[in-house]
Order: structure tokens, then C-alpha cells, then sequence
């Protein structure tokens, strides 16, 4: 498309035995930008993130990262789930730098970088303490430092936040847009709770049910930074509504 | 830890003992055992003190048994866990054989032993090797089996080779359930070291010179050696247990440990 | 000197279990008439010198006596008098050591009967080696660890004016296959145990230093034991037991196969060949008499003559009257 693309999916699909998990799928992602996905259980959302961080290969299409072919290949992405999937036995600097350890040694200037977002985003009285002294939403902070710093352009949050209660939910959402600003990354971000997709992105993906492909491209123009206030406008209920037809539409028929 | 619990955590075992003396001696005194049959436990501790110069190189022969064992079992142990669990063949293969060397009965083990390696500790420390390696091997088996899929997938994500997820977060998650083996093996070393010398030894050993008290219905002599063999098995058990409190701060803390010198001490809110 | 306890245990734990059903099976008519009586082996297994027990039992004689006696074999060698004590037992088979620690101990216990008359007890190398008290320095010579060998070393040392530090003792399940080996230089057992096993492994007889010869204390080496509340309380079954005993001794000492196959027969799994108890039984029949052919006689002077032996290898601290130990009022 741009030439501001960071990402280009082209004709990926994918099929699991006798299930077809994705139907050939194209797609770009703009640098910088928000994208979240949203779409019925099972219709491939993870599926396309284990193709695009390397997990497992597409049947057919290619797929360029800053103009690289990454079909196959790790190490190119930050990936994160539901699950924070912190170590215990390594306090939060340690699980920080975990990317860091996993490549080799971890370098002064890692731990640097670690404690320096740590300070940044609400975790510098907290960087010699075990994940199990801290709160849910606090240890998926950690997990998206973790993500960060992998120093990788591409995010990959598979719902982040699925696990944590809406109050949380909201500070952390709040949370990662400030950090998402900061850092300058792209996201591409799965969710199921339309809110969230329309509050957090710049474009909101709608996939219909498997066999997955992408129904709906919507462009989310709110003005940023968002807040509570955005959650009433009028735009947002427009955006989401618009979703959510879209979603039961595709559910239905 | 807070000061009552610390108190609770010394104090609670003591009084168990004590109790257990108190029960002990009620027992033999208002049963009116004799003497021949069952000392009080005074007797069983002066037994051991009064004949301390004798008993104290078999002691320290025991002890060398237990730990040498102890460690060949415990290094192996861990080893074939590894193995077992890196290579699914040997799970086939090796298993079925790791279950065949527990289901001989020790006992039946000491004498072919023996015939091979001799009277001199080398038997003692195979029979004690043989009896520790194997919860060992199943606790580590254990603990790799059951490293988060999830984790060692987002560790692939992030490039690492398997050399890295292994001594990264294998090794680590495994931890936990390799002291439960080290644990159990603990227990046993002892018991493996005393089976051994009962089999064979050359010149004196614990186990005949409790044989020989026993021959001689000294009572108290024999105890006293059990209860010299308990301390053994106790105080190597405790170790054990110091040494997964070191090795597992975080089970139990909520912070790391700073060693690092001007460190600043990090406040806890809980 | 009986194999080590600790290679059969099992087996004897086994044993012990069906023994007694195998005895009590051809009592189980007649059993409610006939008293009870318990039998304490000295060892955890059965072997040959069981052998007029259990011809006392097949061939009758026990019964023939109002008695209807069941085996047991103890958990470990040394213990059966503490069985007796306890209760577990009524009558026990030991040895005379054990009885003068007993009594050391004050255990109430006292010998009925002698079994053996003779100290059989030496060192035993494979056949066709050189076994002199003078050669004994620096060799690695074999003990079961119990009380009567330990009892019997210290003699030997002082016959061949050695120290304890001159030579090697080494305890372990099984001598012959460590002599066979050459793992050991001598074992120490009596004739009746060491030699079927020697020749059972050799095809020929080891050589051997024994009794006198050996520089021991010429004492039997085992005996019958009661405690006393059994000899006040059932004293009518000590003797018809003894009784019993003689007669199936005496029956056992003509009829040596057949004997030899009751023995057989009730402990198929003793471990022993037919070989080895054939051969220990004709051993052992001339241990059961004295000089003058009488079975079970004890004397002051055995007991006196024990005592100071063990007091002069520090045993025992002192040496009691001989009445201490034994009577001979329920001889047969
Ligand atoms: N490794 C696999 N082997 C076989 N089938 C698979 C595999 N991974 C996914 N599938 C199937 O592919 C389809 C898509 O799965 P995927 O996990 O991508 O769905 P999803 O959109 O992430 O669903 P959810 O919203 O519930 O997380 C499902 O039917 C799933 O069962
Ligand atoms: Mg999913």
C-alpha cells in the first residue's frame, strides 16, 4: 500500500488438518499506528499472530516486516498474552530483561533500559520484588515491559487484558496508550470487548468466523489522548455500534 | 519471618521431641520394661556420650557414606531427569529399567555389591546413590514436564535457542520440585548407609556396633545408635531444607536479597 | 558362624510365616488336648540343626508328650532371649554366649538343656591353602558379627600372640563366595555349618583350625532356655519337651536321610541343598553326646569355665555362680 507500511500480509492461510483456521488474508500496517483486531472465537485471531511472530507456518501468501520476508523465522517481534507468564524466581528487573537473558547475557545497558522503563511507568518501587508480591495489573505491566523491551518495532498483544477486572482494565489501558505514545511502536492488538478495541486504536480489524478474513476496516479518528470523556461521545457509540452489526452480521449469517 | 513465628518455627519441633522423649520414657517406666528389653531415653543418650571416643569415627564413616552417596545419587538423579526428559526415547526405554532398580529390595542388592566393590565405602555409597537418585530423577522429571507450554512458546518468540530455554526457565521451574526428590532422598541416605554396612564392613561401623549391642541385650546401646543414626538422617535433611531456602528465595520473599553493597533496601507493602 | 541374617532374612520372614502352618497342620486334629508351646529358633532361618524339632514334630514324638509346638524364627541373630523375656517365646535355642550376656544383663533366663557338647568353633580357608595360627598376621579373616564369634576372636589372638590391629575383620552376608574369591583369606564358623558349606562350593573340604587347636575354650556352644517364670509355671513342659527332644534325636541319629527329609519337607525354601544338610546333620550328630553318650547333661564346670572366658575378653564384667546359668532338673 503506503510506503509507510511497517507490515504486508499477502494471500496468508492457513489450515489445521480439516479445519481452515485463516482463508487467504491481505493486509497492511501502517508504522505507528494502533491496529486492534477483533472477530468471533476461532476464527484464526491468534492463529495470524503465531504465523506473524514465527511460531508456525503459513500454508500459502508471504509476509514482509520492514521489508523482510519473516515466513518461519524468530525473534523479530514482541509477542504478549492473557497470561503474563512471568518466572517467579526472577524479581521484576529480572523478568524485564528476560528477552535480554533468553539472547545471551543481560548487559548493563539492558538493565538500564529495564529500570528505565520500570521508573517511567509505575514500577520503580517494585524492581526487586518477586511477581508473586504483585497485583494483577501490575504484573501485566511487567509482562508488556518484558514485551518492550525486546526493543522490537511490532507488538503483538493477544488480549492482554482479558483477565482483569474493568477497573483495572481501564487504568491499564490508559496506561498502555501512554506507553504506546512514548515508545512509538506499532500495536496490533487482539481483543473481544469492542470498547477497547474502538477506545485504544487508530483502525479496528472485524474478521468474520472461520474460515477468518477481515469483513470490516474501520478508521477510529477520536481525537487522542482519550479519556473517560471519550467513552460518551457520540463518534465512540457510532464506531462501535458499527462493530458490533458488523460482528453479529458475521455471526449470524 | 516476624518474631513469634520465628519462635514458633524453633520452639514447635522441640517440644515435639520433648514430647516424644516424655512418651517414651511414661512407656518404659510405668510398663515396666526392662532394661534389656527398652532403655529410658536418658540411658539411650548416655550410651551414645559415654562412648563417644568409640563411637564417634564410625559416626564420621557414616556420615562420609551418606554424603558421598548422597551427592553421586542426587548429581545422577537430576542427570537422568534431564535425559528422560529431553529425550522421549529414554522414557520408554529407561523408565520401565529406573522402576526395576527400586523394586529390588535393597537388602537383596548389599551382598552382589560386596562381591564387586569390596568392605571399604564403596559399597555404602553405591546402595545410598541407588536409593536417593530416584525421586530425584522423578521430581526433576516432574518439574520440566510441567514448565508453562505458554512460556517456553513466548521464549521461542523471542529467539531463544533451546540451550537458552533450558538453562533459562527449565532449569529454574524445575527447581522447586527437585528439592521435593532431594527431600525425600534425604531421609533414605542414612537408611542406605546402615544397610550397607550391615552387608559388609571391614573392621567397625555403626550398624555393628549396634549389632553387637544388640547381641550383648545392651539395650540402651542399641537406642543410642538409632538415635545417633536419626540425628544423622535429621541434620542432613535440615541441610537440605537450608539449602532449597537459599536456592528458592522467592517462595517465600517478596523482594531479592540486595548483596550488592550500598544497595538501597527496597520497602514492602506487605 | 550361621549365615548372615541379613541374606535370608526375607526368606526367613517367609519361612517363619509357613513353618507354622506346616507343623500345626498335622497337630490340628488332636490340638485342643495338647498344650501349646512356642519355640524360639536362634536364627531367622531354619537349618539343619532344627532337625530334632522337627522330627519331634513328624514323627510324633512332641505329641506323643501332650505338646503341640510351633516354630518361630526371631528378627535377627542375638535377640531370642529377649523374645523369651517378652513373652513371644516359651522355649529358645541358643547360644551359650548369648546366655551368659543374658544373665549379664540380668534377663531372666536360665539354660535346661545343652544341645551341643563340644566347642566346634575355628577358622576355615579354602581347601588347599595353609591356615597356621602363625600366618594369621595382616590377613583379612571373616565374621558374622555376632556374639559368639565376637567372643571367640580374642582367644585366637591371644593362641597366636597377635593383636586385634594384626589382622582384618570384615563382616558380610555370605563367606564362601568371598573365600571362593580370595575376597577374604579365612572365615571363622563352626565344623558343622563351615564344612558341607566349603564343600558344597569346592567339591572338597576345607581346611580348618578348630577347638583347642584355635586356642577357644572348650564349652558347648549351644543350648535349650527358659526364662524362669516358665520353668516355675510350665516346668511339666520343659521336661516332656526335652523328652520329645531326645527321642527324636536319637531317632534323628539313626535314621539320618530320613531325618534330613523331614527337615526337607518342612522348609522346602530353607536355601540348603540336600547336600549341605545331609552333611551337616552327620556333622552334628556326634556334637550332641558326651564322653560317656549322655545327651543334654550340663556341668558347673562348662558354665565356670565360659564366665571366665568371656570376663577375660571383656564380656561380661563378672563371673556368677555356675547355678546362675543352668539347671538340669528337667532332664529327661
Ligand atoms: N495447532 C493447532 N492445531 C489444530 N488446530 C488449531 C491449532 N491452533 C488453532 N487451531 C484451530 O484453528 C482455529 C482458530 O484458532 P485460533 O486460536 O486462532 O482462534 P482465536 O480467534 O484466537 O480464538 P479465541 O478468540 O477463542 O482466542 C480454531 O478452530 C482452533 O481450534
Ligand atoms: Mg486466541
Amino acid at each position: 500500500m503506503s510506503s509507510s507500511s511497517i507490515l504486508e500480509l499477502r494471500g496468508i492461510s492457513k489450515t489445521f488438518a480439516s479445519t481452515t483456521a485463516l482463508s487467504p488474508l491481505d493486509l497492511d500496517i501502517e508504522r505507528g499506528s494502533f491496529v486492534s483486531i477483533v472477530g468471533p472465537s476461532g476464527c484464526g485471531k491468534s492463529t495470524l499472530f503465531n504465523i506473524l511472530s514465527g511460531l508456525i507456518q503459513p500454508d500459502n501468501g508471504s509476509i514482509s516486516l520492514e521489508d523482510q520476508n519473516v515466513i518461519g523465522a524468530t525473534g523479530h517481534v514482541g509477542y504478549m498474552l492473557q497470561k503474563d507468564l512471568l518466572v517467579p524466581w526472577r524479581t521484576v528487573l529480572g523478568n524485564i530483561t528476560l528477552g535480554a537473558r533468553l539472547k545471551g547475557k543481560v548487559g548493563p545497558e539492558d538493565k538500564e533500559q529495564a529500570m528505565g522503563f520500570a521508573q517511567k511507568y509505575g514500577l520503580g518501587e517494585f524492581l526487586h520484588h518477586y511477581p508473586s508480591a504483585l497485583s494483577g495489573g501490575m504484573r501485566q505491566r511487567v509482562a508488556l515491559m518484558r514485551t518492550l523491551a525486546t526493543n522490537h518495532q511490532l507488538l503483538l498483544l493477544d488480549e492482554p487484558f482479558g483477565a482483569l477486572d474493568a477497573q483495572t482494565r481501564f487504568e491499564m489501558q490508559q496506561w498502555l496508550l501512554q506507553v504506546w505514545r512514548d515508545t512509538q511502536r506499532t500495536v496490533l492488538f487482539i481483543t473481544h470487548d469492542v470498547d477497547e478495541a474502538v477506545f485504544l486504536s487508530d483502525r479496528v480489524l472485524v474478521m468474520s468466523p472461520r474460515p477468518g478474513r477481515v469483513v470490516d476496516d474501520l478508521r477510529v479518528d477520536l481525537p487522542r489522548p482519550r479519556t473517560l470523556d471519550t467513552l460518551v461521545s457520540p463518534a465512540f457509540t457510532d464506531l462501535k455500534s458499527r462493530v458490533l452489526h458488523q460482528l453479529h452480521r458475521e455471526r449470524g449469517a | 519471618m516476624t518474631k513469634k513465628k520465628l519462635l514458633l518455627n524453633i520452639f514447635g519441633p522441640i517440644l515435639s521431641v520433648v514430647v516424644l522423649l516424655g512418651l517414651w520414657q511414661a512407656i518404659v517406666v510405668w510398663g515396666n520394661v526392662a532394661p534389656y528389653i527398652a532403655p529410658k531415653p536418658w540411658d539411650a543418650i548416655r550410651a551414645v556420650t559415654s562412648n563417644w571416643s568409640t563411637l564417634a569415627p564410625l559416626t564420621w564413616w557414616t556420615i562420609k557414606e551418606t554424603i558421598y552417596g548422597y551427592l553421586v545419587g542426587a548429581f545422577l538423579g537430576a542427570f537422568l531427569g534431564v535425559v528422560l526428559n529431553k529425550i522421549p526415547l529414554m522414557q520408554r526405554v529407561l523408565y520401565p529399567l529406573l522402576i526395576l532398580t527400586q523394586a529390588i529390595p535393597i537388602i537383596a542388592l548389599a551382598p552382589p555389591l560386596v562381591m564387586i566393590l569390596g568392605f571399604g565405602v564403596m559399597p555404602k555409597v553405591v546402595i545410598v546413590a541407588w536409593i536417593v537418585f530416584f525421586p530425584v530423577t522423578v521430581s526433576v522429571l516432574d518439574g520440566l514436564n510441567h514448565v508453562d507450554k505458554d512460556l517456553m512458546t513466548l521464549a521461542k518468540v523471542f529467539g531463544a535457542n533451546s540451550m537458552r530455554r533450558f538453562v533459562v526457565l527449565e532449569m529454574p521451574a524445575a527447581i522447586t520440585q527437585l528439592f521435593s526428590g532431594l527431600k525425600i532422598g534425604a531421609t533414605y541416605a542414612v537408611t542406605g548407609a546402615i544397610i550397607g554396612e550391615l552387608a559388609a564392613s571391614s573392621g567397625s561401623s555403626l550398624a555393628l556396633y549396634q549389632r553387637s549391642a544388640s547381641g550383648s541385650l545392651d539395650a540402651a546401646g542399641v537406642y543410642g545408635t538409632t538415635l545417633l543414626m536419626t540425628a544423622i538422617g535429621i541434620i542432613w535433611f535440615l541441610l537440605v531444607v537450608g539449602a532449597e531456602y537459599l536456592a528458592t528465595p522467592w517462595q517465600r520473599r517478596s523482594t531479592a536479597r540486595q548483596w550488592r553493597r550500598g544497595a538501597k533496601p527496597v520497602l514492602t507493602n506487605n | 558362624m550361621k549365615r548372615n541374617f541379613l541374606s535370608i532374612s526375607v526368606a526367613g520372614a517367609v519361612m517363619a510365616l509357613s513353618s507354622i502352618t506346616v507343623l500345626s497342620a498335622s497337630t490340628l486334629a488332636s490340638a485342643s488336648t495338647l498344650t501349646a508351646v512356642k519355640f524360639v529358633y536362634d536364627f531367622p532361618g531354619p537349618d539343619m540343626e532344627i532337625i530334632p524339632v522337627v522330627v519331634a514334630e513328624k514323627e510324633g514324638f512332641f505329641k506323643a508328650n501332650g505338646l503341640n509346638v510351633s516354630v518361630e524364627f526371631p528378627p535377627s541373630t542375638s535377640s531370642t532371649t529377649q523374645l523369651l523375656t517378652t513373652g513371644s517365646g516359651d522355649i529358645g535355642f541358643i547360644t551359650t554366649s548369648d546366655m551368659a550376656v543374658a544373665v549379664e544383663a540380668k534377663a531372666p533366663v536360665i539354660s535346661v538343656a545343652n544341645y551341643s557338647m563340644t566347642n566346634n568353633w575355628g577358622l576355615f580357608a579354602k581347601p588347599g591353602s595353609t591356615l597356621t595360627l602363625a600366618g594369621l598376621k595382616g590377613k583379612k579373616i571373616f565374621s558374622w558379627g555376632d556374639t559368639w564369634t565376637n567372643a571367640m576372636i580374642p582367644f585366637v589372638l591371644k593362641k597366636a600372640h597377635l593383636k586385634a590391629s594384626d589382622i582384618t575383620i570384615v563382616t558380610g552376608s555370605n563367606d564362601t563366595p568371598l573365600l571362593m574369591k580370595g575376597t577374604i583369606d579365612f572365615t571363622t564358623s563352626t565344623t558343622n555349618y563351615a564344612i558341607p558349606g566349603i564343600t558344597e562350593a569346592t567339591k572338597s573340604a576345607p581346611v580348618g583350625i578348630v577347638g583347642a587347636a584355635a586356642g577357644v575354650p572348650n564349652v558347648p556352644v549351644w543350648v535349650y532356655a527358659v526364662t524362669h517364670n516358665y520353668a516355675n509355671q510350665h516346668g511339666k513342659n520343659v521336661r516332656g519337651f526335652l523328652k520329645a527332644i531326645k527321642a527324636a534325636t536319637i531317632w534323628a541319629s539313626q535314621h539320618k536321610a530320613k531325618a534330613v527329609a523331614d527337615f526337607m519337607a518342612a522348609y522346602p525354601k530353607s536355601g540348603y541343598s540336600k547336600f549341605y544338610s545331609t552333611k551337616g546333620w552327620a556333622l552334628t550328630v556326634p556334637l550332641l553326646t558326651n564322653a560317656a553318650g549322655k545327651y543334654f547333661v550340663q556341668t558347673n564346670k562348662q558354665w565356670t569355665t565360659l564366665a571366665t572366658a568371656l570376663k577375660s575378653v571383656n564380656l561380661i564384667k563378672s563371673v556368677p555362680a555356675p547355678s546362675t546359668y543352668y539347671t538340669n532338673k528337667f532332664l529327661p
